[in-house]
This record gives C-alpha cells, sequence and structure tokens, in this order.
C-alpha cells in the first residue's frame, strides 16, 4: 500500500467533511434543537419558556394522540406485510431472466417513479364514489363501494392501497435481486430429491432469503412510519382528526395550531419510535463494524 | 404420467394469470392516467373505462393557459433535481472512498454516524429548520431543497459508492501512486473515473425522490421554488372545482419523464439497493 493511504492525515476528515457538514447543518443541529424545543412551552411570536416533562404528559393524554399512533400502527403494519407477500409471489411467478423477464420487471418498477401527489390524484379518480373506475367494479362484483370521504377506516384502506401500490417496487427489487443470487444446483438437488415447488419454496428459497428479507422490512417499517402526504392530500387527517397518522399530527401541531412544544414532543416521540424499530438492524451493524474496526 | 403434464400446465397457466395481474395492477393506473390526459371532460368519467375516443390536446392546452406556473415549477424540478443529484454524487463520491480506502476509528464512527442519522424521519427537522430558514432568507429557495435532499440521500449514496470503490482493486491507484502520481491526481484520474458506475447508482435515488418529493416543497416553499409536485397538489385541491382534463395533463408531464427514466436505469436501482441495503 502506498504511503498517502497507509497514512492518510488529515484527508478522511476533509474529504468526509462535505458529507458531515450536510448530516450536522440539517439533521443533527435541527433534531438537538427539537429535543430542546420539546421541553419549553412556544408558539408563533411567543418566547420559549423551560416547563420540563410537560409537553410530554400533555402528548400522552391527548387522545387525538393516541389515535394517530393507532393509525400509524395499523397503516405501517399492513403495508409492510401485504407488500413482502406480494414481493414473494412475484418472485415466485417470474419467468427465468431474460428480455421477457426484464420486460416484466420493468413495468413492475413502474410505481416506483410515481410521485405521491400523483398517487393521491389516482386513487381520487378511480375510487370516486360516483364516477370512480374502481368503485364501479366494486360494485359490479357487488361489493360494498368504499365510502372513504366519510368514513375513516374506509379512508385508511385507500391510503394502505396507495402505499403498497407506491412502495411494493422497492420490497420486490431487495427480495428478487437476492433470489437471482441463488445457486441454480440448490434447485436442482432438491427436485432430485422429489421436492416439490411449495416444499422447494419454504425449504430452500425461504431461508435463504430471509437476510433480505429482514432487511426490505426494516427499511420499509423505517420508510413506510414517515408516511405524509398520502394521508394528507387524501384526507388532512380528517374526517374530525380520525384519519390522521403521527406525521399528520406533527404537522398540525407545528403548522396549524403553532404549539411548538407539542410538536417537538411528537417529533421525539417519532424518532424515538424509529430508534426502536430499527434497533436490531442497528446492533447487528455495529457489531459487525466496530468488531472489524479493532 | 399424464396427471403431472396437466399439473404442470396448471402451474404454469396460474403463473400466467400472477404476471398478467402483477402487470394490470401496475401499469392499468398509469394508462389510464395517460389516456385521460388526451381524453374530453365526459370521456374522462365514462364507465366503463373508454378505451376508444377520439383524442383531443385541450386538456394541455387548458394547462398552458389556466395555470403557467405549473410550467415553472416544472423548471423549478429540474433544477432543484439536478442540483441535489449533483451534490449528493460529489459529497458520496468522496465520503466513499475515504470509508472504502482508509481505516480507523474515525471512519467507522463515520460510517456509523450516516446509517444513524438516515433513520430519523424528515418531518422531524422541518419544525427547527422553518424559523432559521427564514432568518437566513433560504425559505422558498431552491437551494435550500437541494441541500434537503442531497442530505437526506448521502448516507445510502456514500455507502454505494463504498461498496463500488470496495469492487476497484486498490492495486490500480497504487500503480498510479508508484508511477510519481500525488494523491490528487490519483483520485481524479483512476479513482474517480472507475467509480462512475457507483455514481450513477448513487444518483438515481436522490433524482428520483428530489422529482416526486412532496413533504419539503410543501413546507419549504410558497411561490417562487413551487416544485412540480406542490403545483399538481394545487390544481387537485382548486377551491373552484377540479378541472380532471388539466390535472390529468399536468400529472402525465410530470410522471412521464421520470417514468422513462426509471426503465432506463433499472440496472442502477438494483445494483444500488444490493449494495446500498444488504451489504449496508
Amino acid at each position: 500500500m502506498t504511503p498517502t493511504l497507509r497514512r492518510p492525515g488529515f484527508l478522511p476528515y476533509l474529504m468526509t467533511a462535505p458529507a458531515h457538514l450536510l448530516l450536522a447543518l440539517f439533521i443533527l443541529l435541527p433534531a438537538a434543537y427539537v429535543f430542546a424545543l420539546s421541553f419549553m412551552q412556544s408558539s408563533f411570536g411567543q418566547d420559549a419558556s423551560f416547563v420540563g416533562v410537560e409537553n410530554y404528559a400533555k402528548l400522552l393524554r391527548d387522545r387525538y394522540f393516541w389515535m394517530s399512533v393507532w393509525n400509524t400502527f395499523i397503516v405501517v403494519n399492513s403495508v409492510v406485510y401485504i407488500e413482502l407477500v406480494l414481493a414473494l409471489l412475484l418472485t415466485a411467478v417470474l419467468p427465468p431472466p431474460g428480455l421477457l423477464c426484464r420486460v416484466i420487471v420493468s413495468i413492475i418498477l413502474l410505481p416506483y417513479a410515481v410521485s405521491e401527489v400523483v398517487g393521491v390524484l389516482l386513487v381520487k379518480y378511480m375510487f370516486d364514489p360516483e364516477a370512480g373506475v374502481v368503485s364501479y367494479w366494486l360494485q359490479a362484483f357487488g361489493i360494498p363501494e368504499l365510502e372513504w370521504t366519510t368514513q375513516p377506516s374506509h379512508a385508511l384502506v385507500l391510503v394502505v392501497v396507495l402505499s403498497v401500490w407506491l412502495h411494493m417496487p422497492f420490497t420486490f427489487l431487495i427480495v428478487y435481486t437476492a433470489r437471482l443470487g441463488l445457486p441454480h444446483e440448490l434447485y436442482e438437488a432438491a427436485r432430485t430429491d422429489g421436492a416439490n415447488a411449495w416444499q422447494r419454496f419454504r425449504q430452500v428459497t425461504l431461508p435463504l432469503l430471509m437476510p433480505a428479507i429482514l432487511v426490505a422490512v426494516v427499511f420499509r417499517y423505517i420508510f413506510a412510519f414517515r408516511i405524509f402526504p398520502e394521508v394528507w392530500l387524501l384526507t388532512q387527517g380528517g374526517p374530525a382528526r380520525q384519519t390522521e397518522v403521527l406525521a399528520v399530527y406533527l404537522y398540525k401541531s407545528a403548522f396549524r395550531y403553532y404549539d411548538y412544544g407539542m410538536a417537538s414532543a411528537t417529533a421525539w416521540a417519532m424518532v424515538v419510535l424509529s430508534f426502536l424499530i430499527a434497533a436490531a438492524y442497528l446492533r447487528s451493524m455495529y457489531r459487525r463494524m466496530f468488531v472489524h474496526a479493532r | 404420467m399424464r396427471a403431472r403434464s396437466i399439473r404442470r400446465r396448471a402451474v404454469v397457466c396460474a403463473k400466467a394469470l400472477g404476471i398478467l395481474i402483477a402487470i394490470l395492477w401496475s401499469a392499468f393506473p398509469i394508462f389510464l392516467l395517460l389516456s385521460s390526459s388526451i381524453k374530453r371532460p365526459v370521456d374522462i368519467f365514462a364507465v366503463p373505462v373508454k378505451f376508444v375516443f377520439d383524442p383531443t390536446m385541450d386538456n394541455y392546452v387548458r394547462l398552458w393557459r389556466d395555470w403557467p406556473v405549473f410550467f415553472e415549477s416544472l423548471l423549478n424540478s429540474l433544477i432543484v433535481t439536478s442540483g441535489a443529484t449533483l451534490l449528493t454524487i460529489a459529497a458520496s463520491a468522496l465520503a466513499g472512498w475515504v470509508l472504502s480506502r482508509c481505516e480507523g476509528r474515525y471512519v467507522t464512527g463515520s460510517a456509523f454516524a450516516l446509517i444513524v442519522l438516515r433513520l430519523l424521519p424528515p418531518i422531524v427537522i422541518t419544525l427547527p429548520l422553518f424559523p432559521v430558514a427564514n432568518l437566513l432568507g433560504l425559505n422558498d429557495s431552491r437551494i435550500l431543497l437541494v441541500l434537503l435532499y442531497a442530505t437526506f440521500f448521502i448516507s445510502l449514496g456514500t455507502w454505494i459508492m463504498k461498496t463500488s470503490f470496495d469492487q476497484i482493486p486498490r492495486t490500480l491507484e497504487e500503480a498510479a501512486a508508484n508511477d510519481g502520481a500525488s494523491l490528487r491526481q490519483t483520485l481524479q484520474h483512476v479513482s474517480m473515473p472507475l467509480g462512475v458506475p457507483g455514481m450513477i447508482a448513487a444518483g438515481v435515488f436522490v433524482f428520483i425522490h428530489a422529482w416526486n418529493d412532496y413533504l419539503f416543497a410543501f413546507i419549504f416553499t410558497t411561490t417562487r421554488a413551487k416544485t412540480a409536485p406542490v403545483v399538481l397538489s394545487e390544481i387537485m385541491g382548486s377551491a373552484t372545482g377540479v378541472d380532471w382534463g388539466v390535472l390529468f395533463a399536468g400529472a402525465s408531464l410530470q410522471l412521464l419523464p421520470i417514468a422513462i427514466f426509471v426503465i432506463i436505469v433499472q440496472k442502477y436501482l438494483i445494483a444500488g439497493l444490493t449494495s446500498g441495503s444488504i451489504k449496508g
């Protein structure tokens, strides 16, 4: 190895500086400031005063906060696992690699390019109670239509459908790429041993895909947990704050009710929950990296 | 033997059906969007869906006439997206090289910080940033959006670059150094050119996100710096009633370029996701 690489001096600091500067200015400092704000009472044009954990206590007493926690919990879990099942099913039915497969994968990836705003537009159009094409199909099959403008649970169903539609390509790509990496011989061997398709999937594919599945699930949990535009543009959290998720609750506290203390407490609740979701993943990364570093 | 062949045929049929459903699920809404943008208002809400109709460019004409701000917002989107992509690539390539080639506690700590900070929900930072941005005159500016999008994709970008540099043999850099090249020359003429595929992979994710993002653009822009998704949401929420034809025309113009882009860069998306999340 060259001397410069062995004794890089201040080089690592210099070259990582732009990345660290951005992270410090736009994530670390604001997050620390929010943490401080969460112990103060403050509003638009009003000086902050220290109130201890009062904001957190108020948050835990607010039934709309719990409503948003519950909605987030339901939406996130539905989205993550529906996506995973669909991604696994798709991986199982795709033809072997080749032109046909590439074309199909391209089409499946298309929703990845769609903005949440356009997604909401499509939902409003296709699920319009009076003239929407999906409402029409549902009626044709005798399924009662979704009254999502008045029924909170129906609106949340649409949020889940839209979110799955937008993000399934992400889950699919991770699972599918991992599946491509599995050695072909394993399947030959399993077939010679007389394993049928289900057994091959259950006993060969699934265990070997597990690491990729875990990564997909952890990342989708973290991203789905932030869900904002789908809900905001579809219902604004209504009717009567019944469809709020955590991000919408935070946004309203901050930019509609100007209760910065409550909004900051909500923000830190979100940070802590995010890290709890990712705890196992973070621990394994930490171990791998710092044990190797020594 | 016959039972087996029937069963095999059933499996093939089931797979074909599954693929058909997947294609309809993914592409039909997008087809509806694009086709409705060239339909007359009466045809847009016709049920069942009209597949044969007189195409018209009226919606695009009305979009041009009634919503000139939409075309400004498309330009803003293009500028913000390009800026964020270039900044992410530059910062990630530099940091990714360090993560790949240097060792020590600082480097490991830096890599871990990148992972941890990536987990923070973006909406958390909007509240404290809003007054600060106001103070610095950065609200409603394209530069703020560039910085924000880059910040949230630097972590993924750096990990993609690290993996990319890991695959380039160090001997190439050592050979350049032995020939008397300075470190800067080695980086400029050997390492970075070899890292270009990684840079593309690092760039596509932030490009797609910045083009489509609603949250930051919604909170941090008011008039001058509005991006296309924000203006689309305004057309959708029009107080005077929604002109669906115009809305579909605008949405088509916003979606079509990025959809084509996603198909073209598919290979890099796959490469980026494998190196960015599975190994990282």
